[in-house]
């Protein structure tokens, strides 16, 4: 395949940036980098699409060159194609420099070991130098591009691996210095003052002194000027280059530590003084970032390096730039009265207050200068930092301009009126003045005002959702304010009023505001609603709204509202709602007049779900405490809530009411039999390793061996507390052994009903056993014989060697056969009678036993027995 | 100080994703020290199309608002600021700096170098400035002198060079892109002398300098006992400096005549070299009294090639220069209005246009219109809802117009007219539209003497003047109108 066209690279760009991940998990993915590198050096392609591949590389390093070992070959590989450049003018020079130092970068390959990166920084120092690098660094023209380019380079390098031009402090100096044909002022300020800080924040945590670093020229005598070692330090802490107000202030960013001999702060003063001299020269944006660098890098430092700053202030503060005001604000942070007087101060805020309303500032901006004001950093501040506060410079005098009105956009709304709370707050905390008009009036009519919009008939939901952020943001910021409180309660009962609809903003208002405002909303609100007549068109609303207020009082108004309601409620969402409500109440414990009430939606409401949850409500009023039920009706705490209403009000009660499938909390074992009574009964020992509610055990035979077993109920189980055993009456239809299948359903601690599947429970062959009744005395032999005359010849008879074990036959027949003894001669002769329900028997004469073992004459009256018998009497002595 | 990202995106209302993504660039150098920073709070920069549906919902820009969605109405998911947290692949992308102007929405992650949670305060992080500043140049480059969409596109595709220069590792080195447009094009110069940054080249040819003054005066006249009217003049003074030379110094001095209204709340060009503290100090925060810094405004500086704004100002003058009332009431099935304007004596009465807008919200179209005008003539636009009086080029001699009449509406139509949230019910406005050449109505101006040039040849000096009307409103006396604080405390 020969190289890809102009049009073919242009359709494999787009196509990869509609979506990277997709284009490089597709087919072409793997080569595009490789195609890259060698399509640059192609000579079909024009300079053009050349450019538009490079900036593929600097957007996308790491998708086309994912490891180290890849980015440094691809750095390699560009390095090579910028010297292969003929010497005439060409776009490519300058993307090329910025993507070899992308690649490096963006790849984890820059290092000294790295090859690229040891022919990558000669050359760019070289550039930035200004030294002529011969013939293939292309005309004269570009020098001067290409210098500037070298210095972005190299400061990106520097950012990314903090303390690598720590070396060449001296040598910048000198080129910024220099008189005549001189190198870009900016890229080498920049450059300048971002190598100075991290050289001082390195040198200060490593308890180092500058050593002469800023002098030009002493770095030249080690050979090469980059500091891997310095970068390594740098490195395993990446400097901030403007750390967090709040954090430089916890002596993150101390350089107190750095302490410079008079000679050194007298080169570092005069390296700030050149770069701030010339600062005026850089562009804006520009010496914005020289101010945030110089600022936090001379933060802590001995001696009278602020006062540096004072000649850039009067001009820096005249301007409307967004960064540059925010750069003096960063120095008032870093500074505080070193460098800002009280009127200073004073200033400063009375030019941000003016910036943060000037016509000529963008809205965005003004924004954030509200902010700025809201966190400002104050000489002397009174509150605890990091709230949002107003300053104490900051009075209602100066603020009048930033209060909000209803003609503001709903941000710059929000914005304005959190001010104005934190003046009303100031201004209940100062007398009433009673002159003019107070800032809680006014903040007053202007919630009026939003309400009002709110309230209208048709209004967008935008409308809506400002008055309920805005009411949200008072309820916050005022909550100790009853005055406030009460006009805001009255004035949302009245928006209710006015506009049901808008019941959903005020179930979240309810649920994300604090009590001051909550309570007295919430019983408003109730009140509100129950006072309509039942057969309103928002009913739905007035449902929704009372599910979220309706508590126990006032409980005859809610429920004559429901009753009034219930027959209006024809659809299945109305009634779902009407539930809900029900339910609600049922969780506040309303117990009397609810309970008529369901049982009358029980018959009364047409759609069956209806009814039946109407019954199953009911059902649980009548059958459950109140603690009970409001843990089986509160929410879950388990299932997160989903963002429909609707879902998320159901699923607390769902996850209650439905059948949890539970690991057993329970074990169950057979006890000792008791062989007596009509049918045979199994003593079951229950533990629980939980307290357990309400167990329900329920049985089930493999087959049809036997009857359906009865459950067996529990009301509560705790561990450790001994309980008494269960009895399990069998009913089999055949006497054979069984296995029982257990489930157990029962209700935890937090009122989940649990299912259990237990493992299952053998019956066996003897656990059917039953004696027969015993004889008068005396008449036990004849009895006996008469049993055993009476299986023949229906039944069949056989003889077995029963093996025994050391304790002999009497132990034997004492431990196993002891209820079934009719005739006993011990120790050697024993006649034996069971009765096998339904309605079989099984008769054993033991005689004659000898010392291994005793003969067994066996008859049954079923033939089927046989086999079972001729195992349990062969399994005795193992059993023994 | 960084940006991560941008992206350019044009909002389209009516299509399926109702945005695309005209322009974006990432900046991997950024990302590699973001993931350092933030560490465990890290949330990489999403693909252009996940970023673009988060944006677009954020800015309650993508559907209708039928339903109360609570990630989006809840009354606690309040912003303050452009500055927004983009829930992205499960994740929240934070802070994302974005702004919607002419269609266009702006957006760019600035890097924060430090872990973000707890967030830290937007005023300790150095890239949101910059952010903004970055994407204030772009909205400026695009929309300077654009006309159509074909320029529109020409300059979008110009974006990817200019950043290039203007920001070739996310670290904004200059704002203004038509500067950095000068400087490829003027790259071949070679400069004995140090260059400013923001100026890419040299100016050659005919020494000039045109100063023009821009007064805005906006107002709110209600006509009520106990709200007083507002009024403010807000004043642009733009200039062009053709001067040879890589640093030709030049002062400028704004003055006032004896009566004329003191200018406050003045921002200079970052250009201008020092200001005098009376005018840094100058505000409208204080109140106004005889000793107030009345001029000669001075301002030296070292001029940029293109044209710029030299200084913004505001201003509160005594009387505003048209004071009117309007009354609307609704009779049955009409709404009768009078109007009254009075032009101030001590104002120019010479206008290029003066115009009075009075439009009708949320109600049908006209139907009909019976009125009598004192002076001017009167144009309805029946499916707009809207009057336009238009008084023309002069006063009468007495100096006072008025108008009245009965309006007649028919049916609301739905689609026709957007829903107004502020004109509801009796509330209502009219609205003036003016301008005056040669006008300004502080007095301020630029006197050709007081220009000091301090470079080869004596340059030609212009200057012109222009008073026009913005937010000029005249409130519905017989209804409520929406107030200011300002208004109350007066």
């Amino acid at each position: 395949m020969g190289p890809p066209s102009r049009e073919a690279w242009a359709q494999r760009l787009s196509a990869f940036r509609a979506s990277p991940s997709a284009f490089m998990a597709g087919p072409e993915g793997e080569d595009l980098g490789r195609d890259l590198l060698s399509d640059l050096r192609s000579e079909k392609l024009n300079e053009q699409t050349k450019v538009s591949l490079l900036a593929l590389s600097l957007e996308y390093p790491a998708q086309l060159w994912p490891d180290a070992p890849a980015a440094e070959a691809a750095a390699s590989s560009l390095l090579d194609t910028l010297v292969l450049l003929p010497p005439r003018p060409s776009a490519l020079r300058k993307p090329l420099l910025l993507a070899a130092t992308t690649a490096l970068v963006a790849g984890g390959a820059l290092g000294p070991t790295s090859g690229a990166s040891l022919r990558l920084l000669p050359l760019l120092l070289g550039l930035a130098s200004g030294r002529d690098l011969g013939r293939g660094f292309g005309p004269a023209s570009e020098q001067r591009p290409l210098q500037a380019t070298a210095c972005e380079c190299l400061r990106e390098l520097e950012s990314c691996q903090p303390g690598l031009l720590g070396g060449c402090l001296g040598l910048l100096r000198g080129l910024l210095g220099q008189e005549g044909a001189v190198g870009p002022v900016q890229p080498l300020s920049l450059l300048l003052a971002l190598a100075l800080r991290n050289t001082l924040v390195i040198q200060a945590r490593a308890g180092a002194g500058l050593q002469g670093l800023l002098v030009a020229g002493s770095s030249g005598t080690g050979g090469s000027p980059w500091t891997w070692t310095l970068a390594e330090e740098g490195a395993a802490h990446l400097q901030p280059q403007a750390p967090s107000w709040l954090a430089a202030e916890e002596g993150e960013c101390g350089l107190a530590a750095l302490e410079p001999n008079p000679e050194e702060a007298r080169e570092l003063r005069a390296a700030v003084a050149q770069l701030l001299d010339t600062s005026y020269l850089l562009a804006p944006v520009a010496q914005a970032q020289l101010l945030w660098l110089l600022g936090w890098a001379l933060r802590g430092l001995r001696g009278q390096l602020p006062v540096l700053f004072k000649t850039q202030l009067v001009r820096l503060l005249g301007t409307a730039q967004l960064t540059l005001l925010h750069a003096v604000l960063a120095l008032k942070a870093a500074f505080g009265e070193a460098l800002f007087t009280a009127q200073d101060e004073d200033l400063l805020l009375r030019r941000l207050t003016a910036a943060a309303q000037h016509p000529a500032v963008p809205p965005p901006a003004h924004l954030f200068y509200l902010h700025c004001l809201l966190h400002f950093p104050e000489n002397c501040p009174l509150g605890p930092t990091g709230e949002e506060a107003a300053p104490l410079l900051l009075g209602p005098q100066l603020c009048r301009g930033l209060l909000p009105s209803l003609l503001h956009d709903p941000m710059a709304l929000l914005a304005r009126l959190h001010l104005l709370c934190l003046l009303c707050a100031e201004d209940e905390e100062k007398e009433e003045k009673g002159q003019g008009q107070s800032p809680q009036l006014y903040l007053e009519d202007l919630l009026a005002g939003l309400r009002q919009r709110a309230a209208l008939d048709g209004a967008p939901r935008a409308l809506a959702t400002l008055c309920f952020q805005a009411s949200y943001l008072v309820a916050h910021c005022l909550a100790g304010q009853p005055t406030v409180m009460t006009a805001l309660t009255h004035g949302l009962v009245q928006l209710y009023r006015d506009r049901p609809v808008l019941a959903p903003h005020f179930v979240d208002l309810l649920d994300q505001v604090g009590p001051e405002l909550g309570e007295p909303l919430r019983v408003a609100l109730q009140q509100e609603v129950v006072a309509r007549p039942g057969k309103d068109e928002a009913l739905r609303w007035h449902l929704q709204m009372l599910a979220k207020v309706a508590d126990g009082d006032a409980q005859s108004g809610t429920l004559s509202f429901l009753q009034a309601a219930a027959a209006h409620c024809k659809d299945w969402g109305l009634q779902q709602a009407l539930l809900q409500v029900c339910r609600a109440l049922l969780r506040a414990g309303v117990r009397g007049g609810l309970a008529d009430l369901l049982q009358a939606l029980a018959w009364q409401l047409e759609d069956p779900d209806g009814r039946d949850h109407a019954r199953l409500y009911y059902v649980l009023l009548a059958h459950l405490a109140t603690p009970k039920l409001q843990v089986a009706l509160g929410p879950s705490l388990v299932a997160p809530a989903l963002a429909s209403s609707l879902v998320a009000e159901n699923q607390g009660f769902v996850a209650a009411l439905m059948v949890q499938e539970a690991p057993a909390p329970i074990q169950l074992s057979v006890g000792p039999r008791r062989a007596e009574g009509p049918i045979p009964v199994l003593q079951l020992q229950v533990e629980v390793l939980e307290p357990v509610y309400s167990l329900e055990l329920r049985f089930r035979v493999e087959g049809q061996l036997y009857a359906p077993l009865g459950a067996v109920h529990v009301p509560c189980l705790c561990p450790g507390r001994p309980a008494r055993p269960l009895l399990l009456p069998l009913q089999p239809r055949r006497p054979a052994p069984t296995r029982l299948d257990v489930r157990a359903l029962y209700t935890t601690l937090t009122g989940l009903t649990c299912h259990a599947h237990l493992p299952p429970l053998p019956v066996t062959f003897a656990d059917l056993f039953l004696p027969f009744p015993q004889p008068p005395e005396g008449t036990e032999l004849g009895f006996f014989e008469e049993l055993w005359d009476s299986c023949l010849p229906k039944g069949t008879e056989s003889r077995l060697w029963c093996p025994l074990g050391p304790e002999g036959l009497e132990a034997l027949v004492s431990r196993h056969l002891e209820p079934f003894v009719m005739v006993a001669q011990p120790p050697s002769s024993y006649h034996i009678a069971i009765r096998l329900p339904p309605d079989s028997r099984l008769l054993l004469r033991l005689e004659a036993a000898q010392a291994d073992g005793v003969p067994v004459a066996l008859r049954t009256d079923d033939w089927a027995v046989l086999p079972l018998a001729g195992d349990y009497l062969r399994g005795l002595s193992a059993a023994a | 100080m960084a940006q991560r990202a941008m992206w350019l995106i044009s909002h389209e209302p009516g299509t399926l994703l109702r945005g695309t993504v005209r322009f974006s660039r990432r900046y991997p150098t950024v990302e590699k020290r973001a993931k350092v920073f933030n560490g465990a709070t890290y949330v990489p920069i999403p693909e252009d199309d996940p970023f673009l549906k988060a944006l677009l919902f954020e800015l309650r820009l993508l559907d209708d608002d039928k339903d109360f969605v609570e990630s989006r109405d809840s009354c606690s998911h309040i912003n303050k600021t452009s500055i927004y947290g983009l829930p992205v692949g499960g994740e929240e992308l934070w802070p994302v700096v974005a702004f919607q102007k002419n269609g266009m929405i702006y957006a760019c992650v600035p890097l924060v170098e430090q872990t973000l949670s707890p967030r830290p305060p937007l005023i300790s992080i150095s890239g949101i400035s910059q952010g903004f500043e970055l994407l204030f140049g772009i909205q400026d480059f695009l929309y300077s002198g654009q006309k159509n969409d074909t320029e529109l596109n020409t300059k979008l595709s110009q974006l990817p060079d200019l950043l290039l220069q203007a920001c070739p590792f996310g670290t904004l080195l200059d704002a203004n892109l038509q500067n950095s447009l000068d400087s490829i094009n003027f790259a071949s110069v070679t400069h004995p002398q140090k260059q400013p940054a923001w100026k890419a080249g040299t100016y050659k040819g005919k020494p000039q300098v045109s100063i023009s003054i821009t007064e805005k005066v906006k107002s709110m006249q209600y006509d009520k006992r106990d709200v007083a009217d507002t009024w403010q003049v807000d004043g642009a003074v733009t200039c062009k400096c053709d001067l040879e030379g890589i640093m030709p110094n030049v002062t400028i001095s704004l003055s006032l005549p004896t009566n004329g209204s003191p200018l406050q709340d003045i921002l200079v060009h970052p250009c201008v070299t020092s200001l005098d503290s009376a005018i840094l100090t100058s505000s409208s925060i204080d109140a106004m009294d005889d000793s107030a810094f009345s001029g000669p405004y001075k301002f030296p500086f070292t001029p940029p090639l293109e044209s710029f704004n030299l200084c913004y100002y505001t201003s509160q003058v005594p009387v505003p220069p048209i004071l009117g009332f309007y009354q609307m009431k609704e009779e049955e099935v009409q709404l009768k209005i009078t109007v009254s304007l009075k032009l101030h004596e001590s104002v120019k009465n010479n206008f290029e246009f003066c115009e009075a807008h009075i439009p009708f919200y949320n109600r049908g179209p006209i139907t009909h219109v019976e009125y009598k005008v004192s002076f001017g003539q009167l144009e309805v636009f029946r499916e707009k809802s809207l009057l336009i009086w238009i008084i023309g080029q002069k006063f009468p001699k007495s100096m006072e117009i008025g108008l009245s009449g009965t309006v007649t509406f028919g049916a609301k139509g739905h689609e026709k007219q957007p829903f107004d949230q502020i004109c509801i019910g009796g509330t209502a406005y009219l609205k003036l539209h003016f301008r005056i050449l040669d006008y300004t109505l502080t007095g301020c101006y630029a006197d050709q003497h007081s220009v000091q040039v301090f470079a080869s040849g004596k340059p030609k000096i212009s200057t012109n003047r222009k008073l026009i009307s913005s937010d000029y409103y005249i409130w519905n006396s017989k209804a409520p109108a929406p107030v200011t604080y300002g208004s109350l405390l007066l």
